[in-house]
């Protein structure tokens, strides 16, 4: 994104369709079984530590397991790829789309990933910032807290095992961050953005912009 | 730190070898064939392939970190397997930096695997770690069970506990699996003296540490072993159900409790459970409290209430 935004062209876009969709795609190989229809209304993860799964969607069936397909989201089903019912898919297919109502703050937020560098979680776990940086975080805050390539970010817990996550980007500032310390990160899901120096004024532009021009 | 050998805590990887061929194998029949018991111990050969004993040591992490990064300063390669045993630590740790009382009785280790599984394997050993011991309190007469993810118990007392750590090197990935079995020490702080529990104190006499050791190593080699060998038949899309899963959930006495769950349960518990199992991932299968619905956790811990 260049620093001449054309903000004009970006708010119009979520003027026209205030919607954010959330693609599902299979995580596993396996028959799969749809259990709702577009239109319907579904729940997404719930209770203090999100541990209370969303609507369930469908399973897939592989090898006698059964793996649900829960919903992420709160929103209505837009698109079930309701061809492949009973049959048998690789991982990697798109499956479900969610139509969630944007509200200002994802606005911003889903204009600032095409600016910031974001970073993803590698497995499905629970992550935590490592030490040093969450001492820095409290110390400075979390938008004072540079990293660069290298360091070690993350403490990723997995079946009571802790791995050291290093980051691996361009350096910059941790700008967003996407999970809650304690609450399970699903495989390539957001864990923070990061804001390179030069990109700050950009950034503050786009979240003044969008406050003053987008209904609350 | 100079090397010197202890009297009762001794085992080498010679003796681990010749346990394995003459008692361990014989124990694993009901179940496989015997090509496929000579398999799961080649791959999990490496287990022991060095063994260093250290009469003391602050933390058995601390010294596996150090003899990392000498083998890679010195350019050498790293024995994947290799077993740091001490008799005693004096700043032995669980999670969250919690105290483990690591006294001179008990079993002390800290084992150095060099990753080379996919991480679907991987995310196993901590599993394989815990049935490993469970199966070693079995085998010398106690009444042992696991508890999700790897603890080992006797009458909810816990005897033994593993912390998985991993350091990430020059490149190369190391798990450290660090496992406390309370042998023969009874000196518990008094803290943890309800909740804890020896070998000695249940079975009221002591143990020959070595042969505790060589038992707990060779079950080691064999879960370990299991991970490899179900990882090479998914590759060749013959696998079925995971023989160390199947394992855990006939070790585990989780299954049909309910329980408190929560990454660190003990200073902030999330919610309540009735335990259903454990998934083919490793993961706890549980039905919530609030609303029935099921669900799934990869990390964190359970406290028994029932």
């Amino acid at each position: 994104m260049s620093e001449s935004i054309d903000y004009e062209k970006i708010l119009s876009r979520y003027r026209d369709d205030p919607y954010g969709y959330i693609d599902l795609y299979s995580q596993h190989t396996g028959e799969i079984y749809f259990h709702v229809s577009p239109g319907n209304e579904v729940k997404g993860l719930s209770g203090k530590w999100h541990h209370i799964p969303g609507t369930h969607l469908g399973d897939i069936v592989r090898e006698r397991n059964v793996k649900p397909i829960l919903s992420p989201s709160s929103g209505v089903v837009s698109f079930v790829a309701r061809e492949l019912e009973g049959r048998f898919i690789e991982a990697g297919e798109k499956i479900i789309t969610i139509r969630h109502p944007l509200k200002k703050m994802e606005i911003i937020e889903l204009i600032l990933r095409n600016v910031l560098i974001l970073f993803r979680a590698p497995e499905r776990a629970k992550y935590f910032f490592a030490l040093d940086i969450q001492s820095r975080i409290e110390k400075f805050g979390q938008r004072s807290v540079s990293v660069k390539e290298g360091d070690e970010i993350f403490t990723m817990s997995l079946m009571k095992r802790d791995t050291p996550i290093y980051y691996t980007g361009a350096p910059g500032l941790i700008h967003s961050v996407y999970f809650k310390p304690g609450v399970t990160v699903e495989r390539g899901d957001l864990l923070i953005g990061v804001c390179p120096p030069d990109k700050l004024p950009l950034i503050e532009k786009i979240i003044t912009r969008v406050k003053a021009e987008w209904p609350s | 730190m100079a090397l010197v050998t202890s009297p009762t805590l001794i085992c080498t990887p010679a003796d681990l070898v010749t346990y394995i061929e003459n008692e361990e194998k014989e124990r694993r029949y009901p179940g496989f064939t015997t090509s496929s018991i000579d398999k799961i111990f080649r791959y999990g050969g490496h287990i022991g392939s060095e063994i260093l004993f250290f009469p003391f040591l602050e933390r058995g992490m601390d010294e596996a970190r150090r003899l990392i990064r000498e083998y890679g300063a010195e350019n050498r390669s790293f024995s994947s397997g290799l077993v740091i045993a001490a008799e005693s630590l004096g700043s032995g740790k669980g999670r969250f930096r919690r105290r483990w009382h690591a006294s001179a009785g008990g079993i002390w280790l800290t084992v150095v695997i060099v990753n080379t599984l996919l991480p679907q394997a991987s995310r196993l050993l901590p599993l394989a770690a815990g049935a490993a011991c469970c199966e070693t309190a079995l085998f010398f007469g106690l009444p042992a069970s696991m508890k999700w993810v790897n603890d080992v118990q006797v009458n909810d007392r816990k005897t033994a506990g593993i912390l998985t750590e991993t350091m990430i090197y020059a490149g190369e990935e190391y798990v450290l699996l660090g496992i406390g079995m309370n042998v023969n020490n009874t000196d518990f702080p008094v803290e943890i003296s309800d909740s804890a529990l020896s070998f000695r104190s249940f079975l009221g006499r002591e143990c020959d540490l070595g042969k505790v050791l060589v038992d707990l190593l060779a079950k080691l080699a064999w879960n370990v072993g299991l991970i490899y060998f179900f990882e090479a038949r998914q590759l060749a899309e013959e696998a079925s159900v995971h023989p160390l899963i199947k394992r855990c959930n006939e070790l585990c006495d989780s299954v049909g409790r309910q329980v408190l769950f929560g990454f660190n349960v003990e200073e902030e518990p999330q919610y309540e459970a009735l335990v259903l199992g454990i998934d083919e991932e490793g993961g706890l299968r549980m039905r919530l409290s609030e609303d029935n619905r099921l669900v799934t956790e990869y990390s964190g811990e359970i406290s028994y209430l029932s």
